[in-house]
């Protein structure tokens, strides 16, 4: 009788041969040509949305702040960090000769930013916190995480001074939610189902710039994911509340 | 506290899984969802040992799929991820499970130590290599005697000689054992030569002359998915220990006089309330578990926090009869040809 050995259907690393070479070749690090007319081109808008960004961020703490007046002294704190960071991509962009623009930049935050007023008019904080140190905070970490691989040098450290900064302020809206999680979880919940699939939007609308900075949207995506899904995790949420939160992100 | 970082067997058995585990935002996704899914600590667990010493654990599924394994970037940041993970989460111990100890190896992950705000500390994790090279070769001087095959007279075939499993079975084999004849068998022929040298001893051949040759074949490479072998060629009887991942040889040829172990599985002496081994897909899986995951759970009860297994070929006698010893002592026994070996459905 003639048998054969029979082998199950799952992969095996033998048939993924290709990955393993590529694996090994140095070209896969290779840093993008920071000179070329498409690089600058896709900077001048990632540049201006980091900047405009952290124009936000300012001015979203310090509103924040009418909301908390004992807290002003803190907010006034991370506010004028957010101001040097924007010093900092403002002077990345000078570095590779490119202008900034920053019309396109408002434009990619009106509708975060226009949620966020209505949520400061009505005194809703929680959503205000949800939108500026969460969401924004996630998205801006899990942006410059990647960045840092793939950046000039001069904007390497400058980015990753930065990105400490940004995890302190995550910090601090974690803190205040964790806190009051058994008052705010509703508005939360709700907040997060309206703001979260923006930022995805936002991600998908960025994503073939940022690919030009060799910026991979699947990696933008993860890292924003983990980022967002650790704070949920310290303010208190469990596994599946958690996953049904991110649940709007997949729209 | 332990860890084991571990994944799916196959893309549609991780969204069945997470289905049940409640994460509906990922059950629902596609590939490309998984690809971005950060790594979920999915299970604590306390366990006891044998001894009554108490440890805690935990069990981080690496969203990893084995689909991923054609995106080099993907399966890397998937691995990576789930180490800052666990390293985030103060584990002292992590034993890298399934694919992922051969994606580190493979994809030389050893380069990327700074994870985010996290650098990674390599002393954290082991591969869990050394155990299971230990409970390999128990399985081969347990289960062979019980199919007639005399260890003294016995011919043992070691395919993927070369590899870190591989190469220290063959270590154990040639001094500790007296087997009869060493083949040994793998692509590099280089590394082939120099495991000989250092051996003073082994043949070394080609898979088709040594398996005819073979009353135990140790399989600890990973096989291409075509690899065809006519089993008329073998000896009989034929011990074959499946030692590596996937574990892929088929149960079929159990009845032939051709006796297929699933090896470097371990079962532990008593329940342990835990639910991740369901995901691995153990036959017992209250009990068993892969010997690389037990690796993690031993240091932990001995308190030896270092990675004890890490690289390529550094396995040597004493480390392995000192985690083997660990391992009696607290409670695991390397599974035998009793224990049927359940086709994994893919």
């Amino acid at each position: 009788m003639h048998n054969e050995l029979k082998i199950t259907d799952m992969q095996t690393l033998e048939s993924n041969k290709k990955t393993t070479e590529e694996s090994n070749n140095p070209v896969c690090l290779n840093l993008p040509d920071f000179t070329t007319d498409s690089y600058k081109d896709a900077y001048s808008r990632i540049n201006a949305i980091v900047i405009e960004g952290e124009q936000e961020a300012h001015d979203n703490y310090l509103s924040i702040a009418t909301l908390i007046p004992n807290e002003l002294e803190e907010l006034t704190k991370l506010a004028r960090m957010e101001m040097k960071h924007k010093k900092g991509f403002t002077a990345c962009g000078r570095n590779l000769g490119v202008v900034a623009d920053m019309e396109f930049a408002k434009k990619f935050f009106s509708k975060l930013h226009g949620n966020f007023q209505i949520a400061l008019e009505k005194g809703n904080l929680t959503t205000c916190l949800l939108i500026q140190a969460i969401l924004i905070e996630a998205f801006a970490i899990s942006a410059y995480n990647v960045y840092i691989r793939v950046a000039d040098p001069f904007a390497k450290k400058i980015t990753e001074g930065v990105v400490k900064d940004e995890y302190l302020h995550l910090n601090y809206g974690q803190e205040w939610l964790k806190e009051n999680l058994s008052t705010c979880k509703d508005e939360l919940m709700e907040a997060n189902k309206v703001n979260l699939p923006l930022i995805k939007k936002m991600l998908d609308e960025v994503a073939n710039d940022a690919s030009v900075l060799a910026m991979d949207k699947e990696e933008l995506m993860e890292e924003f994911m983990i980022a967002y899904q650790d704070t949920l995790m310290e303010i208190g949420l469990d596994n599946r509340e958690i996953a049904r939160m991110a649940m709007a992100a997949i729209v | 506290m332990f860890g084991l970082i571990g994944h799916s067997t196959s893309f549609e058995d991780a969204k069945r899984k997470a289905s049940l585990l409640g994460f509906d935002h990922i059950a629902d996704g596609d590939l490309d969802v998984w690809c971005t899914a950060p790594p979920q600590l999915v299970e604590n667990v306390e366990v006891k040992s044998a001894t009554g010493i108490s440890i805690e654990g935990s069990y981080i599924d690496s969203c990893f799929v084995p689909e991923m394994l054609s995106r080099f970037k993907t399966a890397r940041r998937k691995v990576l991820n789930a180490m800052e993970l666990a390293q985030k989460k103060g584990i002292n111990i992590t034993a890298l499970g399934g694919f992922t100890s051969i994606i580190f190896e493979n994809f030389n992950l050893l380069q990327h130590k700074q994870i985010r705000n996290t650098s990674l500390e390599w002393e954290r994790f082991t591969t869990g290599n050394t155990h299971t090279a230990w409970v390999i070769c128990k399985q081969l001087e347990v289960n062979a005697p019980r199919i007639g095959i005399d260890l003294k007279k016995a011919t043992v075939a070691v395919i993927g000689a070369t590899g870190d499993i591989g190469s220290a079975v063959c270590r154990w084999l040639i001094n500790k054992t007296g087997i009869s004849e060493l083949l040994m068998v793998a692509r590099q022929q280089e590394p082939l030569a120099l495991l000989q040298k250092e051996l003073d001893g082994g043949t070394v051949t080609s898979l088709d002359e040594a398996l005819p040759q073979a009353d135990i074949v140790v399989w600890v490479a990973s096989m291409p998915k075509t690899i065809e072998i006519d089993t008329n060629k073998l000896k009989k009887p034929c011990l074959m220990i499946d030692g590596g991942y996937p574990k892929n040889l088929d149960e079929k040829f159990q009845g032939e006089n051709i006796h297929v172990l699933k090896g470097g599985i371990v079962e532990f002496f008593n329940d342990i309330g835990w639910n991740m081994m369901e995901l691995a897909e153990m036959q017992n899986p209250q009990r068993e578990m892969f010997a690389c995951f037990a690796e993690a759970m031993i240091l932990e009860f001995e308190k030896c926090h270092t990675n004890f297994s890490w690289g390529r070929n550094n396995i040597s006698l004493e480390k392995m009869e000192f985690i083997g010893a660990a391992s009696l002592k607290h409670g695991f026994s390397a599974i035998g040809l009793d224990k049927q070996p359940r086709v994994l459905t893919v």
